[in-house]
């Protein structure tokens, strides 16, 4: 009886596992294949000869090397504001005695959800009008904007659960207050952190629609607009396609891969504890 | 029987269960100093030794030090919540602004003149904008309430299946997550494409006739939809497998030993208790489902016709596109609005439950 039922979840899991995984294995072995075999019908199964060629067409002949330090550079900047912000008002917010602390966590909550459209002209006019319009600090400063909110509640729930005596003692000892936060409770919050880094980092990286509306030019598009704009209305390349939303994935797929167990707990610091 | 969360539940537990952020519910504020006067010894400011000086000294410090933390704290907050306020608040202000005036486009900029409620009107006789609104109601209707079903199946898969395999697939499920939701549509574009998709031929192969995925209507839709339950199932899934293994395992134990089978231990004591958990999931689902842009916009372009097409989709082509500012800020401001009474109404319900629960038990 035990051993069926075992054997009935392994079924599951496995039907499950493969759903999941079929479309990803259908865009690496894609990208793999040559311009005739990627148009086939019907297509193979594997590549009858693997070759590089849409690789070298992404990023060699085509822009999307340019994209990727875009999106690098744009996410990584924005998540180290994003956290330095967040974790000062963070810890301010779970320890420090401010009045209106509820009304403000349920108002960012709400931010965080926004949808993005009710921003996309405002700040494409406002960003005309400075002139930030393809520019990286306009992207960075809408990003950081629109990832505060969600990092400060991760960081928040992070250092209600830290115990106090240490700070106290800082506190006692008449440490500063940035010196306190900076060396004394940072490093205690280290896992919380990380978890809010890598929840901005994916945010910025998959960002579409803002980055569609401020950065067209093709300097400074992102690896998202880079990805959606590619071709023409007749012909979409989608071996080049696919080769560089392989290189695209493949670092977030390592982080998330690597760090699982920060990521589930974002998730459910923001959900099941939200 | 200890309150050690089990292995996979965040070590972000606190002792807060986070329903303290309802309003008027506030936290206690927080005194950084503990009633007991700490030991004074390692202070270079403490004050004199006479016992009795020193305790009247000591509370008249306290109150300060507590008006200088609260100060400390805005301190630490503003700069965070100015970016917020400037970045998001300030233009949505503008976007209901604009939705609201005559935008008069010249050559060097435009202009905003005179209140108006044309666009609205406007809005509301046109046929697109009504289709747009159902679209996208009915949309994130279907496509949240497959993901809840689907998502509590697989965690409750997940559950059962322990062990090392449940830790490779959650990171099996992850992988969509993390992914750009551009490149899955480009995949999925791929996958149901008229002349080479491997989904078209498979089609062909299982009913004798290929299925144009795109090409149709309904199709149409019910591939969109596909699409978005294979990248977002997964996020409902690990969170509802999370609220699973928070359960206290003694209630479980309880059922089981009260003589309930399988099925009514689910539907009777483990649903129930799931409730915020899935509340959760679902609110952050509908919000973003609302929202959906990216996937329309590079798997159909909002076709055929306009068959796909939802409101941030309509709402992006009549600014960028159209370069009708005044109409399009309607459509933007008309959905944020009814995502923010639909939040609003959500965490309503949640709250009044959440308060049923806690006095029930």
């Amino acid at each position: 009886m035990n051993r069926i039922r075992l054997t009935w979840t392994h079924a599951a899991a496995l039907v499950i596992a493969a759903f999941v995984a079929a479309p990803l294995y259908w865009m690496a072995v894609s990208s793999l294949k040559g311009v005739d075999e990627i148009g086939a019908n019907p297509p193979t199964l594997w590549p009858e000869k693997i070759t590089f060629d849409n690789y070298k067409q992404a990023f060699v002949d085509n822009n999307f090397g340019t994209y990727l330090l875009n999106s690098v550079l744009v996410s990584v900047v924005a998540t180290a504001i994003v956290l330095s912000l967040s974790a000062f008002a963070g810890y301010a917010l779970a320890r420090l005695p401010l009045r209106g602390k509820a009304p403000i966590m349920v108002a960012l909550l709400m931010i965080s959800l926004f949808p993005t459209i009710a921003l996309a002209a405002p700040l494409f006019l406002l960003m005309r009008d400075i002139g930030w319009l393809n520019s990286y600090q306009g992207l960075i400063l809408v990003y950081t904007a629109l990832n505060v909110p969600f990092a400060v509640w991760i960081l928040r729930n992070f250092f209600l659960g830290i115990p106090k005596e240490m700070e106290e003692v800082a506190w006692v000892d008449g440490a500063s207050p940035v010196r306190t936060v900076w060396s004394v409770i940072l490093p205690q919050a280290r896992p919380g952190m990380f978890t809010a880094a890598i929840f901005t980092f994916t945010a910025c990286w998959t960002e579409f629609l803002i980055g569609l509306t401020l950065n067209t030019a093709d300097r400074f598009r992102t690896m998202p607009v880079g990805l959606a704009l590619f071709g023409s209305q007749f012909t979409i390349p989608y071996g080049t396609i696919f080769a560089a939303a392989m290189v695209s994935v493949l670092p977030i797929a390592l982080l998330v891969l690597v760090f699982r167990r920060a990521v589930v707990s974002g998730l459910t610091a923001g959900a099941v504890k939200g | 029987m200890s309150d050690e969360p089990p292995e996979e539940v965040p070590s972000a537990a606190g002792e807060d269960d986070g329903h303290t952020v309802a309003p008027g519910r506030a936290r206690r504020p927080l005194a950084p100093i503990h009633d007991e006067p700490p030991p004074p010894v390692t202070s270079p400011h403490r004050p004199g030794d006479e016992p009795g000086r020193g305790r009247r000294h000591l509370t008249s410090q306290r109150s300060v030090l507590e008006r200088r933390f609260a100060r400390l704290g805005w301190a630490f907050t503003w700069p965070a919540l100015l970016i917020v306020l400037a970045v998001t608040l300030f233009p949505i202000a503008f976007s209901v602004a604009m939705s609201l005036s005559n935008v008069t486009v010249s050559a060097d900029g435009f202009r905003l003149s005179g209140l108006t409620s044309d666009h609205y009107t406007l809005l509301l006789r046109s046929e697109r904008w009504r289709h747009a609104l159902l679209f996208t109601i009915l949309y994130t209707i279907g496509t949240v309430l497959t993901e809840l079903i689907l998502g509590t199946l697989i965690a409750l898969v997940l559950e059962r299946l322990g062990g090392a395999g449940r830790g490779w697939m959650m990171a099996l499920l992850l992988l969509p997550w993390a992914m750009i939701t551009v490149v899955s549509a480009q995949l999925w574009a791929y996958m149901y494409n008229g002349v080479y998709g491997i989904l078209t031929s498979m089609s062909d192969s299982v009913a004798g006739e290929p299925v144009q995925f795109l090409g149709t209507r309904m199709p149409a839709i019910l591939s969109m939809a596909v699409a978005d339950i294979w990248k977002t199932t997964p996020f409902v899934a690990i969170i509802v497998l999370a609220g699973l293994m928070m359960l206290p395992r003694d209630v479980i134990e309880a059922a089981k030993v009260d003589g309930a089978d399988a099925w009514t231990a689910f539907w009777r004591v483990r649903l129930p208790l799931l409730r915020p958990a899935l509340v959760i999931a679902v609110l952050f689902r509908i919000l973003q489902a609302f929202g959906i842009f990216d996937l329309p916009f590079v798997l159909t372009g909002g076709g055929p016709g306009d068959a796909t097409e939802s409101l941030a989709l309509l709402g992006w082509q009549v600014m960028f596109t159209n370069l009708d500012f005044g109409p399009g800020a309607a459509v933007a401001a008309s959905t944020a609005a009814l995502v923010l009474c639909g939040c609003l109404l959500f965490m309503r319900v949640f709250k009044a439950r959440v308060g049923e629960e806690e006095t029930g038990t």
